[in-house]
Parts: structure tokens; sequence; C-alpha cells
């Protein structure tokens, strides 16, 4: 049977976007079924502009150039390759509500929904995350 | 050894390396051997894990020069 992980994004700033992204393509590059709920601040991390310019945590500016010399791959050829590899991610219309913030703010792709659509994926899940 | 296929991963960093071979291991034949080589020194346990969990094997697996270098078997 398929392995499934479940993860939600809900922190909005650059390592919290390498922390699910990074996890979640390992994991669907290990042939895991994966989803992904972003709400609040984690909506930023599939926004369009958002992604492609989420900041460093305060005070730790520094390790912009560690990304660089130890050539990461950037946040939005990361979100690429989750999806090509079949990452399935859900926005969260509460916070999208919240936020005022429509679906084609986010990345093409994308499936808006609620917690209870993320929990009929996570209740059989055997890895779940937070970040 | 007789190596049918091989992917240079070097200088790339996690999660790359994983995503590579993965899709690499995609267009091969089961039996057939994938050298790859990567200069991330978390492949060493990730790749070995890898290819554990994806029911393949690990033939033999070199370090030189802090090039890691891979010999895996399709299962």
């Amino acid at each position: 049977m398929t392995t499934r992980t479940a993860i939600i994004a809900a922190n909005g700033e650059l390592f919290d976007a390498y922390k699910v992204f990074n996890i979640a393509t390992a994991a669907a590059a290990s042939e895991h079924e994966v989803t992904i709920f972003f709400t609040f601040e984690g909506l930023n991390l599939i926004h369009k502009q958002a992604s492609a310019n989420l900041p460093l945590p305060e005070g730790k500016e520094h390790f912009a150039k560690g990304f660089k010399n130890a050539n990461v791959p950037a946040i939005p050829e990361l979100i690429a390759i989750s999806q090509e590899l079949g990452v399935k991610f859900i926005a969260c219309q509460m916070t999208m509500d919240v936020m005022g913030l429509e679906v084609d703010a986010f990345v093409d792709g994308i499936e808006v929904g609620g917690a209870v659509t993320f929990l009929e994926f996570a209740k059989e899940a055997d890895v779940t995350l937070t970040f | 050894m007789k190596v049918d296929h091989f992917l240079d991963a070097t200088g790339l960093s996690c999660p790359m390396p994983i995503v590579k071979t993965r899709n690499a291991m995609k267009d091969i034949n089961s039996g057939e051997i994938l050298e790859v080589k990567t200069t991330d020194k978390g492949a060493k346990a990730d790749l070995t894990a890898w290819t554990k969990s994806g029911g393949h094997e690990l033939l033999e697996q070199t370090e030189i020069d802090n090039v890691l270098t891979f010999f895996i078997r399709k299962g």
C-alpha cells in the first residue's frame, strides 16, 4: 500500500518553505502520496508573487549567502518539482476569506478546501508533519 | 561492473539528488544498474535509505575526493 504523508504549512518565511517543500519532494520522490494544507501565513508559500520573495527570519538575513553557496534550489523551482511529482496543494478557504485572497493569487494546480478536506487525507496518513 | 545508466548529481543539494535519482530510475528497466554521482554529504544516508525503501539494491558505494558514487540495481 502507498505510504501517505500529510503536511500542514502554517508559517510563511523562507526557512518554513524549505522545510515544507524539501520534505514534500523527498517524500514524493520516495513514492509517498503527499498532500500539503497551506493555512494562515503558510499561504505565502504558494502565493504567486510572495513565494518567489519569501523573507528570511529577522536577524538571519546573512543566511542568504549560505543558500546560494549550497546551490539550494529556489522555492518556485521546488514548487514546480513538487507538483511534477504529484504533491497535492490545498489552500485553506477560511484563511483566504480572512485575507481577501482569490484562487488566482496562487500557483496553478492548487485545490481550495477546508480543514475537513485535509483531515480526510490525513486520517489515513502514515506520516503527519506540521511546519 | 557493467553500468547501464549514469546520473551526474554533483553540485546539487538536498532534495535534488533524490529527486533526480528517482526520475532516472523511472526510465530504466528492472535489473539494470544506475550509477549516481553526488557531492551532497547527506546523500550517503539518504540515497542508501531511498534505495532500500524503493525495493532496489545498493551494489556498491564509494567516496573519492568528496564525490559519493552509488551503484544501484533497479528492483
